[in-house]
C-alpha cells in the first residue's frame, strides 16, 4: 500500500519519475546516503533513480559504480523492508562494476539468518552473485537449509542462485552435493519451487546422460504440477530426442507418447510447447506431426492473439517441411489473413503461399489479392518475397504470378514495397528467361506512373541492356520517350543512355533513325546532363549524321570500339593508383598492362551474391561467407615484395591451394600469379614447430614436365619463427608462345636452427634441411580468366572476332548425371565465364547450349560456344567452338579439353 | 482525494522524523576498527545487545550495529579486520563522529602491524580532526598490557596532531571499562554536533 502511495506521488509531483535523469544528478543525489540522519523515503526515491539509470543501459565508471556502492552500503543501517529491497538490487547492479564488493558478505549473511522471509531470499540471490568459489563453501550450509525451507520465495531463491552459481562456475563441487536437498524441494508444493528445482536438477546432472534420462523417464511419468516445470520437461524430451536422432524405419520414437499425452494437457503453453517440439523433431513424418497439426488448428480460432501467432508460427514451420500436413487447417488460416493482427495475417498468407498447389495459386493469389491493400508495406513485401519464392518453384505459373505482381506494382505503397518487387523481377527475369518479355512489359507500365527516381533509373536501365534483344523492340522506345517528355531531369537522363542502346550496332537501320530522331529532341533539353548524354550517344554512335547508313554502320562500329576503353574502369582504377603511389612517374603509364579481367575483390562479391541466393534458399554456405571475408586484394603480399613489386600487378591471381594436410610440422600454401611472360608462384608458409626456427627457406621447383621455363628465380623467405606466417616466392619466366601448363614438383629448402621453447632463444648453429610438399598444377583455368565486362551481346561478340582462329572439336564426356552438372564442370575447368544466362540449364533438359567468354594471357578474348547433348547410354557429347584472336590459344584451349 | 492524504502522511512523516532529530535523538556514526581477533564484534555486540558471545567467526565486511541511550544514538561501523577488507576502512571513517581502534593488548606480537595500519589510516587527509578512542581489549588476560599510557606509547599517539586522542584499557569479557568507554563516545556525539 505504502509503495503504491509512493509511486502515485512521484507521479504527481514529476510527471512521470524518470524523466530527465542525469548521471551526474543521480550520482551527486547518492550522497543523502551518507547523512547521518536517513531520510528513508528520499533514499528510496534515490535508489529507484539509480536503477532506472543503470538498467537504461548508462554506463558508470569503475570509481563512480564502487562510490556509490559504498554509500548505499551505508543504508544496511535501515530496517525499512522496501528500502532494503531496493539495496538489494542496486547491490546486484552494483556487483559487475564496483570494486570490493564483499564488503557486504557479512550484512548479507545476517539478513539470509534473519526472520524475514523477504530478507532472506532477496540477501540469498544477491549474496550468490558477489561470492566466489572460495565463500560459497562459507556459505553452503545456510544455502542448503534454504532449498527445503518451507516459503516458497526463499526456497526459490536458493535454487535459482544455484543455478547461478553452476553458470559462473563458482563452487561446482558444492552445488553438484545438493542433489538430494533439491529433489526434496521438487516435492514442494509450490509449482513455482518445482519449477526451479526441475532446472537446477537438470543442471547439475546434465553431464551425465544416463542420469538425465533417468531423471526425465521418471517424471514423464508421474507428472509434474506445474506447467512451467513440465515445459522444462518437455524442452529436456527434446534435447534427448535430437541426440537420439532420425530413427531407424518401423522403430518408434522412445518418449514419443510423452510429448503425444502433453499435446492434451490443460494448459496452453505445455500444449504449444509440445506441439513445437514434435515439428522440429528431426525427421519428424507426417504421420507424428498431425495430432500436432490437430490442437494447433483448435488454437487458431482462440479468440487471444498470441495464441493465434504462436500457433501461426509453427504451422508455418510445418508448412515447410510437410506442406500436405497443414492442409486440415486450409480453411482456418485463410480466415486468418483477414485477422486484425498484422502478424497473423502475415503469417497465414506465407503459410498458405508455401503450402500452395501448383493448382490452387490462382485462388490465393485471387484472396491476397483483397487484402492486399489493407495492410501495411512491411507485411507486403513479406508477400511480396512468397511469391518471388513461389514462381522459382513453379516457373509454370510464372504468367499468374507476374501479372499479380504487375497489379501489387501499381497499388499504392511506399517505396521498400515497389523495391521489393522491382527486385523480385529482376531476380525472376535472371532465373526465368522465358519471363523477360512480360516482366519488361510490367516494368514499363510500372514507370508510367512511378514517383521514385531511382527505381525508375533502374528500370530505363534494364530496358536499355535488355530491350533490344527482345522481339520487337519499338515498343519499349515509346515508353522509354514519355519518360524523355514527362519526367525529372534524373530520369530523362537515364532515358537518354537507355534509348542510346537501342541504336546499338545490330539494330536495324530504321531504328537507328528513329532513335536519332528522338536523341535529337534531347540536345536543347534544359538539363545540361541530359544534353551531354544525348550528344555523347549521338556522336559515339555515329547518329549525328545519317545521310550514309551503309558508311555509318561501320563508322558506328569504329566509333563504338574507339569509345571504349580497353580494359574495364575498376582494374584501370586500380592501376593508375598504384601507379601514383608508386611514385616512379618519368615512366610512362601503359595502358595495355591493365589487365581486362575481372578483379579478385570483383569475384569474390560474386561469389557472395552466389552465398546470399542459396541463402535464400535455404542451404547454409559459412565457408562461401568466411572465404568472401578475406578476399580483399590477393595480389598484395605480391605488390608489397620490393624485387617483384616492378613487374606491376598480375594478369591473374590464383585462389591458394593448400601444398600440405593440415597439423604437418610446415603448412604451405601456394598462389599463382600469372603475368604475360612469367608465373610467380608465391608460397605461404606457416612453421607449426615452436622448437624450431626456419633461416632462407627457398622453395625449389622442378618445372621438367612443363615447356617452356626459361628460367626460374627464386626469393627465399629470411625467417620463419614459430607460428608467423611467411612468404617465399618463385618465379619462373616463360618463352614467347608458350603456355606453362602441368605439373610442378616443389620441395622446401631452409637452415633450422633449434630453439629452446622455454625462453624462445635459437642456438648458434643450425643445419639445412628439405621438406617435400606437393605438387602445384597449372591448367587451362589458371591462365583463364573471367571478364569484367561480359560482351552485351555475345553474337556480335562472336561475328567481331571471326573465324580466322576458329577452332572445333567434339569429345565424349563420361560420368555426368545431367546436363547441368556436365555445364558447370566445363565452366570450371575452362575458368571462363558464362554468358547470356546460358549456365542454368532446365533439369529435363537433354541437350544445351553454353556461351562462354574469358581472358587468356596475356589479355586475349577468348570465345567458346560449347553444344553439350546427354547420350541414353549416360555418356555425354561435347562440341565446342572456340574463337579467340589467337591460333595458338584457340588450338590450345581446344587441346585442354581434350 | 488519496492523492492529497498520502502527500499530508509523508509530509508528516517527514516532519516527525526532523522534530525527532532535533529534540530528542542525537545520531552519531563510529567506526569499529582493528587487526583481526582484537574483539570489535564483540564488543559492539556487547554495547548494543548487551549480550557477550565469544568464539564469533570473523566478521566478513560490514557489520552495522545501534546502541541508543538517553536521546543518544551510536550506529556503529563494524568491519572486517582482514587484509583484503583494511582497504575499506577510509571509506567508512569519512564523515564518522569518531574512530573507534580496537587493539588486542594481550598480543604484543601484532602491536607493530596495528600500529602502521592506525597511522597509514590517520594519515589520510580525508580522515583530518576525527577524533580517535584507542581501546586496549582483553585486559582480563594476564599477558595484557593494563596501562593506559602505555599503550599510548606503544602505539606512538603523541604523534597524532590535530585531532582529539583517547586511550582506554577495557575488557569485553569482564566488561570492565566499557561505561566510560561510551561515556566518551556520547560526549564526543553531542559535542560535535
Amino acid at each position: 500500500m505504502a509503495v503504491y502511495d509512493e509511486r502515485k506521488y512521484l507521479k504527481d509531483e514529476d510527471g512521470s519519475p524518470f524523466d530527465g535523469i542525469e548521471k551526474g544528478a543521480v550520482l551527486q543525489e547518492c550522497r543523502i546516503f551518507s547523512d547521518v540522519q536517513l531520510k528513508t523515503f528520499k533514499c528510496k526515491k534515490v535508489l529507484v533513480r539509480l536503477l532506472f539509470l543503470v538498467g537504461q543501459g548508462e554506463k558508470l565508471t569503475r570509481d563512480e559504480a564502487t562510490g556509490v556502492f559504498f554509500s548505499v552500503t551505508k543504508l544496511f543501517q535501515s530496517k525499512d523492508e522496501s528500502l532494503r529491497r531496493l539495496v538489494y538490487l542496486a547491490i546486484k547492479e552494483l556487483a559487475h562494476t564496483a570494486e570490493e564488493v564483499i564488503i557486504v558478505t557479512n550484512c548479507l549473511t545476517k539478513d539470509i539468518n534473519s526472520d524475514v522471509d523477504m530478507y532472506r531470499a532477496n540477501a540469498t540471490r544477491v549474496l550468490c552473485k558477489i561470492t566466489d568459489a572460495q565463500m560459497v563453501q562459507q556459505i553452503e550450509r545456510y544455502l542448503k537449509q534454504e532449498l527445503v525451507d518451507r516459503d516458497s520465495v526463499v526456497a526459490s531463491a536458493a535454487l535459482v542462485s544455484g543455478q547461478q552459481l553452476l553458470l559462473h562456475g563458482k563452487g561446482d563441487y558444492v552445488v553438484r552435493r545438493w542433489v538430494n536437498e533439491v529433489t526434496q524441494a521438487m516435492n514442494h508444493p509450490s509449482p513455482m519451487v518445482q519449477y526451479h528445482a526441475l532446472a537446477l536438477l537438470y543442471q547439475i546432472k546434465q553431464h551425465d546422460r544416463l542420469a538425465v534420462s533417468r531423471l526425465v523417464q521418471t517424471l514423464a511419468q508421474s507428472g509434474t504440477r506445474s506447467p512451467l516445470a513440465t515445459v522444462l520437461l518437455i524442452r529436456y524430451v527434446a534435447r534427448m530426442m535430437h541426440d537420439a536422432g532420425v530413427p531407424a524405419a518401423g522403430e518408434d520414437r522412445p518418449m514419443f507418447h510423452f510429448l503425444d499425452s502433453c499435446l492434451r494437457h490443460m494448459k496452453d503453453i505445455v500444449v504449444y510447447e509440445a506441439a513445437r517440439t514434435i515439428a522440429s523433431l528431426p525427421g519428424v513424418t507426417p504421420a507424428e506431426i498431425q495430432p500436432a497439426v490437430n490442437v494447433l488448428q483448435l488454437f487458431l480460432v482462440q479468440p487471444r492473439t498470441v495464441t493465434k501467432f504462436a500457433a501461426m508460427r509453427i504451422l508455418n514451420q510445418i508448412a515447410e517441411i510437410h506442406p500436405m500436413a497443414i492442409m486440415p487447417c486450409h480453411s482456418d488460416i485463410e480466415t486468418l489473413i483477414a485477422d486484425s493482427n498484422r502478424s497473423v495475417a502475415t503469417l497465414a498468407i506465407t503459410a498458405l503461399l508455401r503450402t500452395a498447389s501448383e493448382s490452387s495459386v490462382e485462388r490465393i493469389l485471387k484472396q491476397i489479392q483483397n487484402f492486399l491493400s489493407d495492410i501495411a508495406d512491411e507485411f507486403k513485401v513479406k508477400v511480396v518475397d512468397a511469391i518471388r519464392t513461389l514462381c522459382v518453384k513453379y516457373p509454370s505459373k510464372h504468367y499468374v504470378l507476374m501479372n499479380f505482381l504487375g497489379s501489387a506494382l501499381r497499388e499504392e505503397g511506399g517505396y521498400e514495397f515497389k523495391k521489393s518487387i522491382v527486385d523480385a523481377y529482376l531476380e525472376l527475369m535472371e532465373k526465368i528467361p522465358e519471363s523477360k518479355e512480360i516482366c519488361l512489359g510490367h516494368l514499363c507500365e510500372f514507370i508510367e506512373d512511378c514517383e521514385h527516381t531511382t527505381l525508375s533509373t533502374r528500370i530505363l536501365h534494364l530496358l536499355g541492356v535488355e530491350g533490344p534483344q527482345m522481339s520487337n523492340p519499338g515498343k519499349f522506345i515509346r515508353y522509354i520517350y514519355n519518360r524523355l517528355i514527362l519526367e525529372n531531369a534524373t530520369v530523362r537522363a537515364a532515358a537518354v543512355s537507355a534509348l542510346a542502346h537501342f541504336a546499338n550496332v545490330d539494330t536495324t537501320p530504321k531504328l537507328r533513325e528513329s532513335v536519332s530522331v528522338l536523341l535529337k529532341q534531347s540536345l536543347v533539353d534544359v538539363d545540361d546532363e541530359v544534353r551531354d548524354r544525348a550528344a555523347y550517344a549521338l556522336r559515339s554512335l555515329g547518329l549525328d549524321n545519317l545521310e550514309d547508313a551503309e558508311r555509318l554502320t561501320r563508322l558506328a562500329i569504329k566509333t563504338h570500339e574507339n569509345a571504349m576503353l580497353p580494359c574495364p574502369v575498376p582494374n584501370l582504377e586500380m592501376e593508375l593508383l598504384r601507379y601514383i603511389a608508386g611514385g616512379n612517374t618519368a615512366q610512362g603509364f601503359k595502358l595495355e598492362g591493365v589487365s581486362k579481367a575481372a578483379m579478385a575483390g570483383v569475384a569474390s562479391e560474386d561469389i557472395g551474391q552466389k552465398a546470399s541466393d542459396s541463402r535464400a534458399m535455404g542451404i547454409p554456405t559459412p565457408a562461401e561467407k568466411g572465404r568472401d571475408a578475406v578476399a580483399a586484394d590477393p595480389a598484395s603480399t605480391l605488390l608489397a615484395n620490393p624485387e617483384l613489386a616492378e613487374m606491376g600487378r598480375p594478369l591473374k591471381t590464383c585462389p591458394a591451394v593448400e601444398l600440405t594436410e593440415e597439423e604437418t610440422e610446415y603448412t604451405v600454401k601456394c598462389v599463382k600469379h600469372i603475368y604475360a611472360d612469367a608465373v610467380v608462384l608465391e608460397f605461404n608458409i606457416v612453421n607449426t614447430l615452436d622448437e624450431q626456427l626456419l633461416e632462407d627457406v627457398f622453395m625449389r621447383v622442378d618445372t621438367e614436365e612443363m615447356e617452356g621455363v626459361e628460367k626460374i628465380n627464386l626469393i627465399p623467405a629470411p625467417k620463419l619463427p614459430y607460428g608467423t606466417p611467411g612468404t617465399a616466392f618463385s618465379v619462373l619466366e616463360r618463352e614467347e608462345g608458350t603456355f606453362p601448363l602441368g605439373s610442378i614438383a616443389c620441395t622446401m629448402r631452409f637452415t633450422v636452427r633449434d630453439v629452446d621453447p622455454a625462453t624462445g632463444e635459437a642456438d648458434e648453429g643450425g643445419y639445412t634441411d628439405e621438406y617435400q610438399v606437393e605438387e602445384v598444377s597449372m591448367g587451362l583455368a589458371d591462365l583463364m580468366s573471367a571478364p569484367a565486362e561480359l560482351p552485351t551481346s555475345f553474337r556480335s561478340a562472336w561475328d567481331a572476332l571471326g573465324t580466322n582462329f576458329q577452332v572445333e572439336d567434339s569429345f565424349t564426356l563420361g560420368n555426368h548425371s545431367s546436363v547441368g552438372t556436365a555445364v558447370s564442370a566445363i565452366i570450371d575447368f575452362l575458368g571462363m565465364a558464362s554468358c547470356e544466362g546460358t549456365d542454368r540449364v532446365s533439369d529435363r533438359a537433354t541437350s544445351h547450349v553454353l556461351l562462354m567468354a574469358g581472358i587468356f594471357v596475356p589479355n586475349i578474348d577468348v570465345l567458346c560456344r560449347a553444344q553439350v547433348t546427354f547420350q541414353d547410354d549416360g555418356g555425354v557429347d561435347l562440341n565446342v567452338i572456340i574463337r579467340s584472336s589467337d591460333q595458338a590459344v584457340s588450338q590450345l584451349v581446344a587441346e585442354g579439353i581434350a | 482525494m488519496s492523492d492529497l492524504v498520502s502527500q499530508l502522511m509523508r509530509s508528516w512523516t517527514d516532519l516527525m522524523d526532523w522534530l525527532y532529530g532535533m529534540f530528542f535523538q542525537q545520531e552519531m556514526d563510529l567506526s569499529i576498527l582493528g587487526l583481526p581477533a582484537a574483539g570489535k564484534t564483540t564488543l559492539v555486540t556487547l554495547i548494543s545487545r548487551n549480550e557477550m558471545i565469544e568464539d564469533r567467526i570473523p566478521t566478513r565486511g560490514l557489520n552495522m550495529q545501534k546502541y541508543s541511550k538517553g536521546g543518544v544514538t551510536l550506529k556503529m561501523w563494524d568491519l572486517g579486520g582482514q587484509a583484503n577488507f583494511r582497504a575499506m576502512w577510509e571509506r567508512y571513517c569519512v564523515g564518522a563522529s569518531a574512530i573507534v581502534y580496537v587493539v588486542d593488548a594481550a598480543d604484543s606480537e601484532k602491536f607493530a602491524l596495528s600500529r602502521s595500519e592506525l597511522h597509514d589510516l590517520l594519515s589520510k587527509p580525508s580522515l583530518a580532526g576525527i577524533p580517535l578512542l584507542l581501546l586496549g581489549n582483553k585486559s582480563d588476560l594476564p599477558a595484557a598490557v593494563k596501562s593506559e599510557k602505555e599503550l599510548a606509547e606503544i602505539f606512538d599517539l603523541a604523534s597524532l596532531k590535530g585531532r582529539e586522542v583517547c586511550a582506554y584499557s577495557i575488557s569485553a569479557r569482564n566488561r570492565t571499562n566499557i561505561d566510560i568507554t561510551l561515556q566518551w563516545l556520547i560526549a564526543h556525539s553531542s559535542k560535535k554536533s
